[in-house]
């Protein structure tokens, strides 16, 4: 028995000694895998072999669209009805802020919160308004985010919201690099938020900040989740990738009004089809005084500034 | 066995007269006082308070088919005689304070806050409602900024209170105020045929839907039509609240 063991090359020190080093082995090597347990934000399978959102063929888009209904009630609680309304045809959306009555009340912002499922913490909102002062100078770097005056207006400055101005030259979609946002035919720029990698190029570009990154995953409480989704629009976003003002596209595409222009109480804000030479938007542009922002970089915005005076 | 049946005859008896007495005891106000309740504060007509930037015309009113019984002027002014204008000594016309709830007996809180989600309406220890504070506005007559327009016959019908009169003398129903308005501000209403002035909801496309458009007097009070301020939503979050500047106190 010996005499077979030690012909073998295994005595029961070796073989102690082998299994033990084996042992020590794969408990070392699990201990350094196990921060890879902790990762909880793998996509889906079908998530991981989607195509790109302009790609899909309708039967894959119905796919698309139900299993983001899967993923919304799972984590919130509630079904929503997610839809990918096309652009009309013969339509080119604009938008018309009145410098001249604008407020600054901040209603825009919170209802564009409200409407868009964007995060409340940390916050994401889409609408900056800035509070400038009446000098004459016209001086973006002058302008204040975190006026808390008792009431607006206040005497001597005049308030000016900021928000994404849907370029016909957009920066934004120029750089980046997977082609994750693009313009439609009707004018709105919008993100695929399964497309985007989150390198942020989009944001450096963008001449008017209008492009939020998410740097967490976000938080919107059950209770205040819209249900009318789009799937270019207020669908909730995963951690890392871009979002933005898209005109309210799960509204605009049906014929609505963005939620901001219905929640401001001066009625500063106009919208609407500028290729109808009887809306409000071509009345606007035809008879009022009307301001581009940053004009001189070439952008081309669709989001005019108009004054009555 | 007739002894037997006395004292049942007997425990019957004295079981019923306890009961009764408990009941007394329970039900007796000065034994077993009830438990104190508040006295119910009667619900406030919302109508009667200022409302924000919306208000309900009084053309709306009429259209909608409202209680427009505040309106009826003859109720209280006999037609004969015109009632006369009382002027302080400042020049502003005296607004009886009848006719301070007529202006609000036009507003409509429901045009803002939302029916499903009442508002909580507030009481001073008074007992009058607490007025908020977006809401304290247009106790005044203050029509024009550099010239006055604070004459109530420059607008409202002399001889016939319950109709407006245009500057050309045209007689105009409650109903058509906003061709009343357009007799002085031409310009402002072309905007607002054109859709460039004023508060819209609804659909920017008409062939899905119907765009709601406010009457000048939805918005603006006619008395005061200038807007007060409102107070402000909430601003971004600050990364270091700590070095926020104090916007607060600072000038410009």
């Amino acid at each position: 028995m010996a005499d077979l063991n030690t012909e073998e090359g295994i005595t029961r020190r070796s073989f102690l000694r082998a299994t033990t080093a084996a042992a020590a082995g794969a408990a070392a090597l699990t201990s350094a895998l196990a921060p890879l347990r902790n990762i909880g934000d793998f996509p889906s399978v079908e998530e991981f072999i989607q195509k790109h959102y302009t790609e899909l063929t309708p039967a894959q888009l119905t796919t698309v669209l139900g299993r983001i209904e899967n993923e919304v009630q799972k984590e919130y609680g509630i079904r929503p009805h997610v839809r990918a309304l096309k652009p009309m045809n013969g339509v080119e959306f604009v938008y018309a802020l009145n410098l001249s009555r604008c407020c600054g009340c901040r209603k825009c912002v919170h209802a564009c919160v409200a409407e868009n499922n964007q995060s409340r913490s940390p916050e994401v909102q889409y609408i900056r308004v800035l509070k400038m002062p009446n000098d004459g100078r016209f001086d973006l770097e002058s302008g204040d985010h975190n006026y808390n005056p008792e009431s607006v207006p206040v005497p001597g400055h005049f308030f000016m919201p900021i928000q994404c101005h849907h370029c016909k030259n957009p920066p934004c979609v120029k750089v980046c690099p997977v082609k994750a946002t693009w313009q439609e035919p009707d004018g709105i720029t919008v993100i695929d938020y399964d497309w985007c990698i989150g390198c942020r190029y989009c944001e450096a570009a963008c001449p008017y900040f209008a492009r939020r990154f998410n740097f967490t995953e976000p938080s919107i409480p059950k209770e205040k989740i819209n249900p009318n989704m789009s799937y270019l629009g207020n669908r909730p976003r995963h951690k890392g990738v871009m979002e933005k003002c898209h005109f309210c596209v799960q509204r605009t595409r049906a014929g609505q009004y963005p939620a901001c222009l219905e929640a401001c109480p001066t009625g500063s804000r106009k919208f609407g089809n500028i290729l109808d030479p009887d809306s409000e938007v071509s009345y606007i542009l035809k008879n009022k005084r009307v301001m581009i922002l940053k004009e001189e970089l070439g952008t081309l915005p669709r989001f005019f500034y108009y004054f009555d005076v | 066995m007739s002894d037997n049946s006395k004292t049942t005859w007997m425990f019957g008896i004295l079981t019923c007269v306890f009961i009764c007495l408990t009941i007394y005891f329970v039900r007796s106000p000065i034994l077993y006082p009830h438990v104190y309740q508040k006295p119910v504060v009667p619900s406030a007509r919302l109508a009667g308070i200022p409302s924000g930037t919306i208000r309900i015309s009084a053309a709306q009113l009429i259209k909608s088919g409202a209680d427009v019984s505040g309106l009826d002027c003859y109720a209280c002014h006999d037609p004969k005689h015109p009632p006369v204008i009382k002027f302080a000594l400042d020049g502003q016309v005296i607004l009886p304070k009848e006719h301070t709830d007529l202006i609000y007996s036009m507003r409509n809180c429901e045009e803002c806050h939302s029916q499903e989600k009442p508002q909580k309406i507030q009481y001073n220890p008074d007992g009058s409602t607490n007025i908020p504070k977006a809401h304290q506005d247009l106790m005044q007559m203050a029509h024009g900024k550099a010239v006055k327009n604070n004459n109530c016959y420059n607008c409202h019908n002399e001889n016939q209170l319950n109709t407006l009169h245009s500057s050309t003398g045209k007689k105009l129903n409650f109903d058509q105020a906003t061709q009343l308005c357009a007799g002085c501000h031409g310009t402002i209403y072309e905007d607002w045929l054109a859709g460039s002035h004023g508060r819209t909801e609804g659909y920017w496309d008409h062939k899905l839907g119907p765009a709601r458009k406010q009457e000048c007097s939805s918005c603006h009070d006619p008395h005061a039509p200038s807007f007060t301020g409102i107070i402000p939503m909430p601003g971004p979050h600050l990364l270091h609240p700590e070095d926020a500047p104090d916007t607060h106190n600072s000038t410009p």
